[in-house]
Parts: structure tokens; sequence; C-alpha cells
């Protein structure tokens, strides 16, 4: 594209975008951002690159979709949950203190979110015990044999009650704190401390023939 | 909802028990998510709490690489699910400042986005080979027409460049972009290389990060 071209979709008329001066002839490829780390694709993110910003979510996503449905169960939820996060990011990136963290926090925002799933839940569906339902993998097939560390702790905790699993992986996988726990669940914080007290016994106890 | 038994009774068994040498599991924990710091000399110097950091880590290593594990064996990601996203944020350019333009009728007034300009720092960078450029800012009173600017830019380099050379052909492509194409009084371009990589010429989809 010629330079003129450039100059065209910088004037501000009609809402052009910025991020459109990716069709230029350039010698960054997508290749090249597709190696760059984190903090280089936040940046470029942060200053309009839609490119840049389409690297990262297609970097971040299938961990996101994995750690979501360890929250939402096995639902279409997990999808929309994610693709908000994304969209979050989006408007959010400058904001971010640590580009370089941005995987934690993707995870933390997605927590957030799905969590205001599951509280929706619970305003909607009038049943005592509405628990997110296990992943998938918590079939038993899947549990018979524990072939790797990960297997064992995926089935130590599809054993575990459903409100101690959400609380430990709310705490041991997002971070939240333990009163964004207690607010996410509708429960005492105390509650919360004693649920992850005893999730991270057993847990621990049973990952200790893993050691 | 919420009429689950609350555990926190006095004497429940659920209760955080101080049981590996004073320190509940929850206490160990929460010294870890603290990086354990500031240093407390009861764990540091307590074999048995060692031995519950060591698991507590431990769990979480492999915690981390079970959701990785599923996240490769989840159902491959549906394009039209990555355009709803980038079309939902392409409506939401990030324009920044207005930058005046001059126009020769007074009755015009022209302006170009920040965001449009920081798409020519990028776009210049772009040309220049053994960088890729990261974030950049305009410093200073940039909607004000004649106002200095300072402009900082962020970039990575690729193993093996010439690092001083590749950085005066950036500042020379961006000097030369923002004079065409703005009326920026640049007085100082600052060129921070923060990190190295290896360029790989693939256009694998898995990432180096």
């Amino acid at each position: 594209m010629t330079q003129t071209g450039l100059l065209e979709m910088t004037v501000t008329e009609s809402g052009i975008t910025p991020g459109k001066g990716a069709t230029i002839d350039t010698t960054t490829t997508l290749a090249d951002l597709n190696n760059a780390e984190d903090r280089t694709l936040v940046g470029r993110a942060a200053d309009g690159d839609v490119r840049a910003f389409s690297v990262l979510v297609r970097r971040h996503s299938p961990i996101l979709r994995a750690y979501a449905r360890r929250i939402l169960g096995s639902t279409d939820d997990v999808d929309d949950v994610v693709q908000e996060t994304f969209i979050a990011a989006w408007q959010q990136l400058h904001t971010i203190s640590d580009p370089a963290m941005i995987r934690s926090w993707l995870m933390r925002t997605a927590s957030h979110k799905s969590i205001d799933r599951i509280r929706a839940r619970r305003e909607h569906v009038d049943i005592t015990d509405n628990e997110p339902e296990a992943p998938p993998e918590h079939t038993p097939e899947r549990t018979a044999i524990a072939n790797s560390r990960e297997d064992a702790l995926s089935q130590v905790l599809s054993r575990l009650p459903p409100q101690q699993r959400e609380c430990w992986t709310l705490k041991e996988l997002s971070g939240l704190s333990y009163d964004d726990i207690a607010s996410a669940m509708g429960i005492p914080t105390s509650t919360v401390r004693g649920l992850l007290a005893r999730a991270r016994r057993t847990v621990v106890s049973d990952m200790e023939a893993w050691r | 909802m919420n009429d689950f038994r609350t555990p926190d009774a006095p004497g429940d068994p659920a209760q955080p028990t101080a049981d590996i040498d004073g320190y509940s599991l929850d206490e160990l924990s929460d010294y870890l998510d603290a990086g354990q710091s500031p240093a407390d000399p009861g764990i540091d110097h307590s074999p048995a709490c060692q031995l519950a950091l060591d698991s507590l880590a431990r769990v979480r290593a492999v915690s981390l690489t079970m959701l990785e594990r599923e996240a490769t064996e989840l159902p491959p990601i549906d394009e039209s699910w990555i355009d709803n996203i980038i079309g939902a944020i392409s409506l939401d350019v990030h324009a920044g400042r207005d930058i005046p333009l001059h126009h020769s009728s007074p009755s015009v007034h022209l302006s170009v986005t920040e965001g449009a300009v920081k798409g020519l720092v990028r776009a210049a960078g772009d040309r220049v080979p053994g960088l890729l450029v990261g974030r950049c800012q305009l410093i200073g009173d940039v909607i004000t027409a004649g106002s200095h600017i300072t402009l900082t830019v962020e970039t990575t380099a690729y193993w093996g460049e010439n690092i001083p050379e590749a950085v005066t052909q950036l500042r020379h492509a961006i000097t030369a972009m923002l004079a065409e194409h703005t009326e920026l009084v640049i007085v100082s371009i600052d060129i921070t290389v923060r990190d190295m990589f290896l360029k790989t010429d693939e256009a694998g989809e898995e990432p180096s990060s």
C-alpha cells in the first residue's frame, strides 16, 4: 500500500481503524509476532495493534478455556467467558501494570467472569446444591488409573465435594483472595477457609504418592 | 442457596489446625503465595514446614501442567469464535488524543488520532529488520500544535542482529514517517531494547514464549 494510503488511514474520519496499518508491506511477519514475548504483544495491542492482539488470543485461549471449564464445568458458558475476558483485556490493556504477566491477568479476569456466571446460576436455579458439574474428564473410565501426576491430581479433585473443589480451584488455580472466593460463592470467609483447609489436606496427602 | 452447613463451629475439624510445627497447611500456603516473604524463621528453620511447603509447591506446579494438558485436549478453537472477538474489539479503537493537523482553510479542522500515530510508528518499525517494536508513547502536549514531543519506543531485538545499527535505522524510519504524515515536533526518540529473541521463519502456531 502507498504512503498516501497510510495518511488516509490516519485521518480521524468515519472511525478509521489505526490497526489497519498492519496491511502495509512490512518485514514483520505473523511468525515474528507469534514468536514475540507477551510483553511486546501487549504493548502493541495496547497501542491499537489488532494483529498483535489476535496472536495473544490464539496463544492464551486454550489455557483460559481449560481453566474456565474447571470452574464452570463443560458448558457453552466457557467460550463466552473466555471471549468476554479477551474483550475486557483489549479495553484494559493500557492499565495492566506488568504486561509480561498477561496470562495471570487473563486468568484472574476469567475467574471473575466465571464467578459471575456461577452467581447467576445460583440466583436462577432454586436448588440448594447447585454446583457446577465436574469437568467431563472426571468420568469413571478416566479415573481408573492415573498415568501421570496430572491425571492423579485431576482424579483427586474430582473426588472432592463440589464446594471444596470450587474453593480449591479458585484459590490454587487463579489465586483469588479468601474474601473474593467468599463473595463469589456467597458464603462467609471463615467457611471458605474451612473448605479450603479440608481440600488442601486431601489434595496434598493424596498427591504424596506422586512425589 | 447457601444453606449448607457452615463448618466454622467451635471445635469443627475443618478449622485450620496448627499441626505442622505450630503452623497450619493454610498458613504455609499463604506463606508460599507471599513468595515466602517477609521471611518467617519459624517456618524457614522447620524441616516439617519445609516438607509441607515443597508438597504445596509441587501440587501447584502440577495443577498448572494439568491445565496445560487439558488445554491441548480441548476441541480446537473455532475460527469464527476468534473472529467474533476481533470484530468486537475493532469497534473500540484505541484512539487516544486528537493531534491537530494544519489545513489551509481555517474552517477545516483536521486531526490525527494518537492511536493512528502509534500505528505509523509501528509501521515504520515493522519495516526495519532486526527489531520488533512493542509499546510506544507520545510524551508531551500533543493536542497543541508545535509542542515539543518525546517519543518512547520499546523494542525487542532478534538474536544475532547488530543492535546499534538496527536502532539507528529504526530512529530514521520513525523520524521520516512522522515527518511525512504528521506535524509533530519530535525533540527526542528514546528507543529501549528490552530483550532479545530468536527469529524463526516458520509461521508456527506454537509460540516460543
